[in-house]
């Protein structure tokens, strides 16, 4: 009975904590979010391309031009203390989930739009999708899928169903099997042990379907890319459509990024 | 050192004609033996001494000794000693005496290292493949110097074995590597006989990436961003953990700002991650109340780590030779107001999960882990103190500032969910004590020291204990500033087949609450 007391006082006392992201934004002045580069104040001498851990920034020295691969950046801020003109910055801008994985990147040479015939089942998929966005955009069944992650996104992908930004007031859902889900939540570079688990879950999940990319390394492999062992992003396994960048990304930039790829935000 | 001289007498009187080499370093005995008499020299060692095993790794040392080298390593818990035991192996046998019939730990290590470098156990009970699942061409070994990084091999097609358990009525259930849940990936194949487990054997290693292969040639640098990314929730006990390494190989003493500071951040990791279990723990316990008491308690922990260092997994705060900023100035009066926050609600939680006897009647006397089994197989962090091991790194192996704090080891003996509950418990407690001790005491002074060059060649352990527990890795550097072999190894590795353990003769429903106990990371183990 007293038991019962003290946890109606904790319902009277915590009423209501979720906060309603993406309505009401997060306030982001602590936060750590890209870095980016100020072109006026760069001199292009290269000390933060050699030492960026996930070689993440790319100097173009023919164009004179310097940039930051978001899909591969893990926001450690490295580049900031190393650069010595005070041009690299980090800034607390999170909501930078992008459908195209060209925008997040500077040079962009690793995926090309391919030329697709008219009969192409593509599409068809294509233009289903758009429906099919229209019908998912009030109630949306996720599967995650680790496929290598350090386990730093599932942790914030976790946090999605606690009380602060409880998902579920959005009418997403997580669901234990991937024959009830709509999206794939995916994170991890790809190992090799999990290709093939990764390919069974795509194809168990019924079409049409999203595949959302969660992290860096699972945009692009990361940190982690290219070893014998980790493959070098989700997209050489599976179709993506939508990249979500950071290293994890916080809960906010994740819900951002699902209600990117639902056309829920433009 | 005394204890060092008294160590090594000893041991020279067993065995005089058998020890090649001594070297010793701070804390740390390293002795070449005999390959012949590894096994008669590692009982003496384990069984005789009670000295646990703690870590055993190979490595490619062909370049300056054209041999393989094994080691080792024993710890001496009481005194706060390493003991290592050094032995080379020739490039064209490649083979070691197995010491898993006497030192039970072993068992992982020696398939582990049977994986990475070909180095065959003989006489191992159960020589299965550990690291690498079917797939893996078997003449390929990755840690071997000549193996290149990059390349990608193609997948052989083979069955996984499983131990079988046959009889009437006997019957399996695989799970995994895609769990229901939100959770790291990893098969489970359980042996049932109507509602209790026979037997469970977990197939790990789906998330290999290759860490340790990986970190070979990179800079210093580098190898500390892969080491913050080892295991998402550890990522400051395992950053931490190299830096005390690089840091004992250049021989720099950081500052006692730098100490304390890296001191409220450890601490910080653990309330967090413990909050995040216990939650865990009530939700498969479909506690639901409970659960998002303590998914709040954690947001309210993210919310300190966001005003610290703008991070919510406390990533880019350490840096060699110290920290990056000087994150704490100015902000130690809120601090301290957030954490007595959490300590009054975490205070309320854990009297009402206490009384209601539905929970409780779940978690005590279920999934226990036996006190002979946690030592024989070095069971560490939580889940070895709620079965009797008393030790925890930062009492046996004082680190940073620890050894200026005041703080106590939760001891619990009866191995069940509830005496893990109850140390995490404890410990979320301590952790907001020595937060709060470490930002009152802090002493003013530089956050880091430059730490640009290390000499090639030289090796350190760096140990810390990360929320899980024990967690070791030494580094040997190469030339020009990079590393020559990382050896990794965080609490998870020894806990697995603890966890397995443990699970037997339980029923299947209560499996998610007995793994949820132990928590333990799967990126971590994997590597």
């Amino acid at each position: 009975m007293v038991n019962m007391f003290s946890v109606v006082k904790k319902l009277i006392e915590y009423p209501r904590l979720t906060k309603d992201y993406p309505k009401e934004p997060l306030d982001s002045s602590q936060i750590i979010g890209m870095p980016k580069i100020d072109l006026s104040k760069c001199n292009r001498c290269g000390e933060c391309v050699s030492r960026c851990p996930s070689s993440a920034i790319v100097l173009d020295k023919a164009l004179d031009n310097i940039g930051i691969n978001y899909d591969q950046c893990i926001f450690c801020t490295l580049c900031e203390e190393v650069c010595p003109s005070g041009a690299a910055k980090m800034t607390n801008q999170f909501e930078s989930a992008e459908k195209d994985k060209n925008k997040l990147r500077m040079n962009t040479t690793v995926i090309e739009e391919k030329d697709i015939s008219a009969v192409d089942y593509g599409i068809i998929c294509n233009e289903l999708k758009v429906n099919i966005k229209k019908i998912f955009g009030r109630s949306l069944q996720i599967r995650e899928v680790d496929a290598g992650s350090c386990n730093g996104c599932d942790y914030e992908i976790n946090a999605l169903n606690n009380p602060v930004n409880d998902i579920e007031r959005l009418g997403i859902n997580f669901v234990a099997s991937p024959r009830h889900a709509d999206m794939l939540l995916v994170t991890g570079p790809v190992t090799r042990n999990m290709q093939l688990a990764l390919v069974k879950t795509y194809n168990a999940t019924p079409d049409p379907k999203l595949v959302v990319a969660v992290g860096a390394c699972a945009c692009s492999g990361g940190i982690f890319r290219d070893t014998y062992a980790a493959g070098n992003g989700i997209d050489s396994i599976v179709p993506v459509d939508v990249y979500i960048p950071g290293c994890p990304p916080r809960p906010q930039a994740i819900i951002w990024g699902i209600l990117k790829a639902l056309d829920r935000i433009k | 050192m005394v204890i060092l001289a008294e160590l090594k007498n000893k041991l020279t009187e067993e065995f005089s004609e058998d020890i090649y080499k001594r070297a010793e370093k701070s804390n740390e005995l390293y002795l070449e033996v005999n390959p012949d008499k590894i096994v008669e020299i590692c009982t003496y060692i384990n069984i005789e001494q009670g000295y646990p095993l703690i870590s055993m790794f190979a490595n490619d040392e062909q370049s300056f000794c054209d041999k393989y080298a094994v080691y080792y390593v024993f710890a001496d818990r009481e005194r706060g000693v390493l003991l290592i035991i050094k032995t080379l192996v020739d490039p064209q046998e490649m083979k070691i005496r197995s010491i898993t019939e006497k030192v039970h730990a072993a068992a992982l290590y020696e398939r582990e290292i049977n994986d990475l470098f070909g180095i065959v156990p003989t006489g191992h009970p159960n020589p299965k493949r550990l690291v690498f699942h079917s797939n893996w061409p078997k003449e390929e070994f990755p840690l071997r110097k000549e193996f290149d990084l990059k390349q990608k091999l193609d997948f052989a097609q083979e069955e996984i074995n499983f131990q079988k358990v046959t009889g009437e009525g006997v019957y399996e259930i695989p799970v995994g590597p895609v769990h229901a849940g939100i959770i790291e990936p990893g098969h489970f194949r359980f042996s049932v006989a109507g509602e209790p487990v026979i037997n469970l054997e977990a197939q790990l290693y789906y998330v290999h990436k290759g860490i340790e292969k990986m970190c070979e040639g990179q800079s210093i640098e580098k190898c500390l961003y892969v080491s913050e990314r080892i295991s998402g929730d550890e990522t400051f006990a395992n950053s931490l953990a190299y830096c005390e390494a690089i840091e004992k190989i250049a021989e720099v003493q950081i500052s006692y700002r730098a100490k304390y500071t890296r001191v409220v951040f450890a601490e910080l990791e653990r309330l967090t991650s413990h909050l995040g279990d216990l939650g865990g723990l009530c939700l498969d316990a479909a506690y639901g109340f409970a659960t998002f008491q303590f998914r709040m308690m954690r947001g309210w922990a993210y919310g300190i780590a966001d005003e610290l260092c703008g991070m919510r997994f406390l990533r880019s705060v350490n840096k060699l030779g110290g920290v990056r900023k000087d994150f704490v100035e100015g902000k130690e009066a809120k601090l301290i107001a957030e954490l007595k926050k959490i300590k009054t609600e975490l205070d309320d939680t854990v009297k009402i999960i206490k009384a209601k006897s539905m929970f409780i009647d779940r978690v005590e006397n279920t999934g226990i882990l036996q006190n002979k089994i946690a030592s024989d197989l070095n069971a560490v962090g939580p889940a070895g103190r709620a079965s009797g091991l008393y030790f925890d790194v930062r009492k046996t192996f004082p680190y940073e500032a620890y050894d200026k704090l005041e703080f106590d080891i939760p001891k619990h003996y009866n191995g069940d969910i509830s005496c893990r509950m109850n140390t995490k418990i404890e410990e979320c407690f301590q952790a907001i004590e020595l937060m709060i001790q470490a930002l009152e005491t802090m002493p003013d002074g530089k956050i880091f020291v430059p730490l640009n060059c290390v000499k090639p060649y030289r090796f350190a352990f760096g140990l810390t204990e990360a929320p899980r527990g024990e967690n070791i890795h030494w580094v040997m550097t190469g030339k020009n500033n990079t590393i020559f072999r990382y050896k990794i190894r965080t609490p998870s590795f020894c806990n697995w087949p603890a966890l397995c353990h443990a699970v037997k003769g339980n029923i299947v429903p209560d499996f998610p609450l007995i793994n949820k106990s132990f928590n333990l990371s799967y990126a971590g183990n994997d590597l």
